[in-house]
């Protein structure tokens, strides 16, 4: 179930954008590794809100269109402050093309398999991203994805604002507004990820919801109750001494609502994480005072580890399921916990990376005519992964990747997926990948595809 | 050569050494390179000498052009008291604007049309003035009043030449929008053209 859901969930919010590419004239290569995989340097530049480390005019190659002289900044409140947009649209485009094979292990018994699908393409994403000015950023990414029947489904994927260092030191304090991939994921989705999963299922999927607690990962709705990929909130975070890393954010969480509110009740979720990393470049890319000349771009020895938090509250989120007796009930979460530690390694052309995640549930299950409690449960579970990628050639990577998740109902034994994935570099923009993955306790949920993707 | 053209001459030359002035008799040259780090172009810096002995009275009056929706040059150094002509030569009405100092705002005018500023209040040059326009407000220059005439801006390479300077020992100082350097003293002697060079940073 978990390898044959696998091909929903392609590459997302883990983008290249060639909008960089065309503003500071340069490669793919001095922010990625293998795209959208990012390295020291890249990371430092998404963690600034697009800007380069120690960035200066002369490495801005297509120079904004200034929107006020500086000089206004005297007159305000008097004048509007003065802001600078794009001199080109900063527009890209991400368009994705899969070969799937698949084989999966039905209820009854039997077996589907998929045999060369040719979803070309499999998925076109539109991205707009840049800086307005000193501290003002912004993302945008809207994904089209044709279905088999010939429609198209379009998805805000991200939309959102950040207002960078507005006051304090450089790079202490950032504020996110909008639809993003929270700094909360970090390491854990997005861009450090070469594998064609957004993530890592066990961790973004995970379905709580069970008369005796969950069972593993799968859709569901309203939306999982694991950690978010994706939300809707403000996410405030900043660099303390080049080497640190707070995060908090404060979000709808679950959602949309029964009314169909985008938040699922009138109650917030919380988040925090905490980073630090052990040598390398810093994450602002703070090289201490030497001059940065990587010989080899995806080369950063070092060693970041992190801890996180997400709280959230779903109570009067109503999820239909049915108990032993047969009777129709619903049940809430009214509020769950998930807690975890991060850690990744960077030893010359090794990466390994891995997290480990404790999830607590609050549920409850209510009668659907009465309304009365008829269970109240706090279940267990965890999830861990790691990663191992590995560089060959500048243009060549291989990784490895091992998951499992123990549900908190004991009667599912735990889930275990391994995940082989080999990528290449056709061109800086353009990359073939393979990847082959397996459900380790059962043999019939396998896939094999090949994905060919590139971004202009 | 007769007596007559001799008479002539002599009194060609005298008029040209009054119209030179009592320190431009013997003036040299400082000229050198400026760079700015960080930035794209090394042009549009002021090097000026900081203070030179005696008063100066303004120079003829300057221009300041708003052509193509710029104001043309972008800097322009004067010598304090100097009156500025604001012209306009875009078909678009612009208006003239300083938030420093002791501030003005000279109106907005139609193409072909220009106004005047003295800039006569400048009470410990240099006095910068950030020129805006209010109908356009990407457009920014500079107006910087300074004690004395020995100035120039430097070009896009970041050369610059000050000529007729007097003999004598002065700070040679610089000044940018958007970068900074320290002063650096500078000897001048008769006749020998002296040469000093600039690192500017943000």
């Amino acid at each position: 179930m978990l390898v044959c859901m696998a091909w929903a969930a392609t590459e997302s919010s883990a983008l290249a954008i060639p909008a960089f590419a065309r503003k500071y004239q340069t490669s793919c290569q001095t922010c990625h590794i293998v795209f959208p995989k990012l390295n020291a340097f890249g990371e430092a530049f998404r963690l600034r809100g697009y800007r380069m480390p120690g960035e200066t005019e002369e490495m801005v190659k297509q120079p904004p269109v200034s929107l006020g002289a500086p000089a206004y900044k005297k007159l305000w409140p008097q004048a509007v402050w003065p802001g600078e947009t794009s001199s080109s649209v900063p527009l890209a485009v991400n368009v994705e093309m899969a070969d799937v094979n698949a084989s999966s292990l039905n209820e009854d018994g039997t077996v589907t398999s998929v045999k060369n699908d040719l979803q070309f393409p499999a998925e076109v994403a539109l991205l707009g991203a840049g800086t307005l000015g000193e501290h003002v950023s912004y993302w945008s990414e809207v994904v089209f994805g044709e279905k088999a029947d010939g429609s198209v489904e379009a998805e805000i994927e991200q939309a959102r604002i950040g207002f960078d260092s507005p006051f304090g030191p450089e790079d202490l304090f950032h504020f996110r507004i909008g639809k993003f991939t929270p700094n909360l994921a970090a390491g854990l989705k997005g861009g450090i990820f070469v594998s064609t999963d957004a993530g890592i299922d066990s961790f973004f999927g995970y379905n709580p919801i069970g008369v005796n607690g969950g069972t593993g990962p799968r859709e569901m709705t309203p939306a999982p109750i694991a950690i978010p990929g994706s939300v809707r909130g403000i996410e405030g975070y900043g660099i303390i001494k080049h080497r640190a890393l707070w995060v908090a954010g404060l979000v709808n969480g679950i959602g949309p609502s029964a009314g169909g509110n985008f938040d699922g009740n009138n109650s917030k979720d919380v988040y925090a994480r905490f980073d630090y990393k052990i040598g390398g470049m810093g994450l602002d890319g703070d090289t201490g005072g030497q001059p940065y000349v990587p010989e080899k771009n995806w080369r950063d020895n070092s060693l970041r580890l992190g801890v996180f938090a997400y709280r959230g509250d779903g109570s009067n989120i109503d999820f239909p399921m049915t108990l032993e007796d047969g009777a129709e009930r619903h049940m809430q979460d009214v509020n769950f916990l998930r807690t975890g530690v991060y850690a990744n390694l960077f030893f010359q052309d090794l990466n390994v990376v891995g997290a480990y995640l404790h999830g607590t549930d609050s549920l409850k299950a209510f009668d659907t005519e009465s309304g009365a409690l008829m269970r109240a449960i706090e279940p267990n579970w965890h999830a861990w992964f790691t990663q191992a990628d590995y560089v060959i050639y500048p243009w060549l990577q291989a990784g490895f990747r091992y998951e499992t998740v123990t549900p908190a109902d004991v009667s599912v034994p735990s889930l275990r997926t391994g995940v082989f994935n080999v990528s290449a570099l056709v061109r800086a923009n353009v990359k073939l990948m393979v990847e082959y993955q397996r459900d380790m306790r059962e043999g019939d949920n396998h896939s094999l595809n090949a994905l060919l993707r590139f971004v202009f | 050569m007769t007596r007559y053209s001799i008479l002539f001459g002599a009194a060609v030359a005298a008029i040209v050494v009054a119209h030179m002035g009592p320190l431009n008799g013997a003036g040299s040259t400082i000229s050198g390179t400026v760079k700015v780090t960080g930035l794209a172009s090394n042009a549009d810096v002021v090097v000026y000498i900081q203070q030179a002995p005696g008063t100066f009275p303004p120079a003829k009056p300057a221009e300041m052009d708003q052509r193509k929706m710029q104001f043309i040059p972008h800097v322009l150094p004067v010598v304090a008291g100097t009156t500025v002509k604001f012209l306009n030569s875009d078909p678009t009405p612009h208006n003239v604007f300083s938030p420093d100092n002791e501030k003005y705002n000279l109106g907005t005018w139609p193409q072909g049309q220009a106004k005047d500023y003295i800039f006569s209040k400048c009470a410990k040059p240099p006095c910068v003035y950030t020129q805006l326009c209010r109908v356009h407000p990407e457009m920014e220059g500079y107006i910087v009043a300074l004690q004395n005439p020995f100035f120039a801006v430097s070009n896009k390479e970041g050369h610059y030449e000050i000529e007729n300077v007097p003999p004598g020992s002065y700070t040679l100082a610089v000044w940018h929008s958007k970068a900074k350097a320290q002063p650096k003293p500078v000897t001048v002697d008769a006749g020998k053209p002296a040469s000093v060079d600039f690192a500017l940073a943000r």
